[in-house]
């Protein structure tokens, strides 16, 4: 019995603790899972995250076209100065940019707020094609150039409820439209591409005035500049023209200027054009039935469809048969149309995008889709917008994607690269862009964050 | 293998003696065809005593699909098959709400986050983006001159690929099933790891404003080998190699020529 009580009692005392916890192996499936879920939940995105409008710009910086004052003058002394952006650069603007149009060296960016300023402009403004930019050193003189968005008034009748709709830009003058107020006119209007009477030895620098243009047959829609010469579109479907016209790119039926911003007729008479383009001296219309008109220069092979000359004066038909055409852009050299099932046709002369032995053609020839990213896999993608700068093309598919193509001119294709692109190649830009527009030597998009 | 049957040995002509046909005890030289002793089966052994097996383009532990095996003269098609740079097709399955250090569902969790607000058009979107910058970064590895008529005709048909040693390449990707949280998609690749691709579906979540890790990679394709070519586990036997073998000859061949030329 004593024994036996011994041995209970041995078996009877606890072992030693040492209270240093459980086991120390690898965490049972159940432990991990309880673990995941006591975790914190991280939330990025607001209930209210929207997509945010930016604009993007790149090119040739020194004439101050890109509105970003540290590319010409750096806020640092050991920083360079920039003189190319070869690849998309944000512009960070204070209001939402609806429209943008790119000059010859300058751009002007046009929101439709309802605010007293509605209309900014960066670049060149030896013409005054920014209005006057009053220096801050000086009161009494103005900026020649502008190196950052800067706001033009304008003399609008109701600030507070005219919108604009729409600007444009040519070689040194510019348009601005108003949804209530007709046109703005600024600029240079030596051959009266303002629409204002010319005034012999008038001096363009430093300039407060700015025209206004109200009697045409209905309201303006759409305004285009060429190089010199200004177009107007009109709800009715009718276009006016006022400039220079020595190539006949006014479509009066003469060469000489016109001040006045005169109808045109020809053949777009009777027809409701829905679509007009220029940059250089030669511009097309799209008709709502699907019908492309040229005239103007035709030194490139742009008209030779119709007529062996060089000048075309009155607008002319041009006979293809590549489809209903929905949207026209005419470069300086070369035109592109893109029709309604999303194919872009291309002639002309100059890099047109079919290689570098497609230097000319009088008759237009398809850019093949594959190279937009269509395939058998992505079948739905085609392409939405075709813009024209002078000698560089732009594309916007429905996806969102830019692509660039043409002469790679100080830069500015926004590839990277330096060299001419002879087919179109993707822009890599941070978000989907919804608009972009061509100048000379630069470009700006307008973009939609994701 | 060593048990079917093997060539016949060789025959030899060989002069042995034998005893006369007239009799008489003397020997003469006879012509008679005898098989070659140095090939008959006792003193050569066994005729397969190890196999040369080689491997093509690697797989993951934790990924699943077809991978390529060369034996014995295949090993040398192997090399030729690498160099032609073929793509390869992947079904990667992906699921939001999780970041983990590895990118794929049994690693250590980092962090949760809500996943709501994506909806399948959104990642339609970031898949556009993805493709954009990859068939960008397929026409610059390609090393051709951008400027030479050849270069805009191949970019027409779509045969610009990098032919030598370049990063991971993403050629096409779609989204095949989306139901929150989970998502699939098909990735057409070159050049890549399965570890990119989940690193890829990561970078995913992380555009969407939300994390997304890998639950599934699986290939479906490698260059001219589809799922109907491959072996399942069933079917691992001396028959069936030897038929997958001889299927895939003629197609082997074709794609090496079209290729390199």
């Amino acid at each position: 019995a004593m024994a036996g009580a011994g041995r209970a009692l041995r078996t009877a005392r606890p072992l030693h603790r040492r209270g240093l916890g459980g086991a120390a192996g690898p965490p049972s499936t159940r432990q991990l899972r309880e673990a995941e879920e006591a975790a914190p939940v991280f939330q990025y995105a607001g209930k209210a995250a929207k997509r945010k409008d930016r604009v993007f710009v790149w090119g040739f910086s020194y004439s101050g076209a890109l509105g970003i004052p540290s590319f010409v003058k750096p806020d640092a002394g050991w920083k360079k100065p920039r003189r190319i952006q070869s690849t998309p650069y944000r512009l960070e603007t204070e209001e939402k940019i609806s429209s943008a149009a790119c000059g010859y060296g300058f751009t002007l960016l046009a929101s439709n707020t309802t605010d007293v300023t509605k209309v900014w402009g960066t670049g060149l403004n030896k013409d005054s094609q920014l209005g006057f930019q009053r220096s801050r050193r000086d009161k009494t003189k103005g900026y020649e150039y502008v190196l950052e968005p800067s706001p033009i008034p304008l003399p609008l009748e109701k600030p507070q409820q005219t919108q604009v709709l729409q600007v444009s830009c040519g070689r040194a003058h510019s348009l601005v439209l108003t949804d209530s107020e007709g046109v703005f006119t600024m600029g240079n209007n030596s051959y009266g591409q303002c629409g204002r009477k010319v005034i012999e030895d008038e001096i363009y620098s430093e300039s407060h005035l700015i025209h206004q243009l109200k009697e045409f047959d209905s309201r303006v829609v759409q305004v285009v500049c060429g190089q010199d010469h200004s177009l107007f579109r009109t709800k009715k479907g009718s276009v006016y023209a006022c400039g220079w016209g020595a190539d006949g790119q006014t479509g009066l039926g003469h060469y000489n200027i016109t001040s006045v911003p005169t109808k045109l007729h020809g053949d777009i008479a009777g027809v409701n054009v829905i679509q007009v383009s220029s940059y250089g001296d030669c511009c097309l219309a799209v008709s709502d039935e699907g019908d492309v008109f040229g005239w103007g220069n035709s030194e490139y092979l742009q008209l030779a469809s119709v007529t062996e000359t060089t000048q075309v004066n009155v607008p002319r038909h041009l006979p293809f048969k590549i489809g209903k055409i929905k949207e026209a852009a005419c470069g300086g050299t070369g035109n592109a149309v893109l029709t309604e099932e999303g194919n872009i046709f291309v002639w002309g002369y100059g890099i047109l995008g079919k290689g570098p032995n497609l230097i000319e053609t009088a008759v237009p020839e398809m850019i093949p889709p594959s190279l937009f990213g269509w395939s058998d896999f992505n079948s739905d993608i085609c392409v939405a917008h075709i813009r024209c700068g002078l000698s560089q093309f732009a594309a916007l598919t429905n996806k969102g994607e830019l692509f660039v193509w043409g002469k790679n001119l100080r830069g500015c294709l926004g590839t990277g690269r330096m060299e001419d692109q002879y087919f179109p190649w993707r822009v890599t830009v941070p978000g989907e862009v919804v608009d972009v527009a061509c100048g000379v030597d630069h470009m700006v998009s307008l973009v939609k964050s994701f | 293998l060593n048990a079917a049957p093997r060539r016949a040995p060789r025959q030899q002509i060989r002069f042995l003696p034998t005893p006369a046909a007239s009799g008489g005890g003397a020997l003469e030289l006879v012509p008679t065809m005898v098989p070659v002793l140095a090939e008959h089966p006792l003193v050569q052994g066994p005729r397969f005593r190890r196999l040369k097996i080689g491997a093509g383009h690697r797989l993951d532990v934790k990924a699943s699909g077809v991978f390529v095996l060369g034996v014995g003269h295949g090993n040398k098609l192997l090399t030729d098959l690498y160099n032609c740079h073929l793509t390869k097709v992947y079904t990667v399955g992906g699921m939001f709400g999780k970041a983990t250090d590895d990118f794929s569902d049994t690693g250590k969790l980092i962090e949760k986050t809500t996943f709501d607000h994506i909806t399948r058009e959104k990642l339609e979107r970031i898949l556009a983006v993805i493709q954009g910058t990859n068939h960008k970064a397929l026409l610059m590895y390609s090393n051709i001159d951008m400027q030479t008529q050849e270069a805009y005709e191949l970019a027409v048909k779509g045969l610009i690929r990098p032919m030598d040693k370049s990063p991971p390449i993403i050629t096409a990707i779609r989204c095949l099933q989306f139901a929150l949280p989970e998502f699939q998609l098909e990735i057409h690749c070159l050049h890549e790891t399965q570890q990119y691709l989940r690193k890829t579906v990561h970078e995913i979540g992380l555009e969407l404003k939300s994390s997304a890790v890998c639950t599934q990679v699986r290939r479906t394709r490698d260059g001219v080998f589809t799922l109907d070519d491959a072996l399942p586990r069933t079917q691992w036997d001396l028959q069936s190699i030897r038929d997958a073998i001889r299927n895939c000859r003629l197609k082997v061949e074709t794609e090496i020529e079209k290729t390199l030329g």
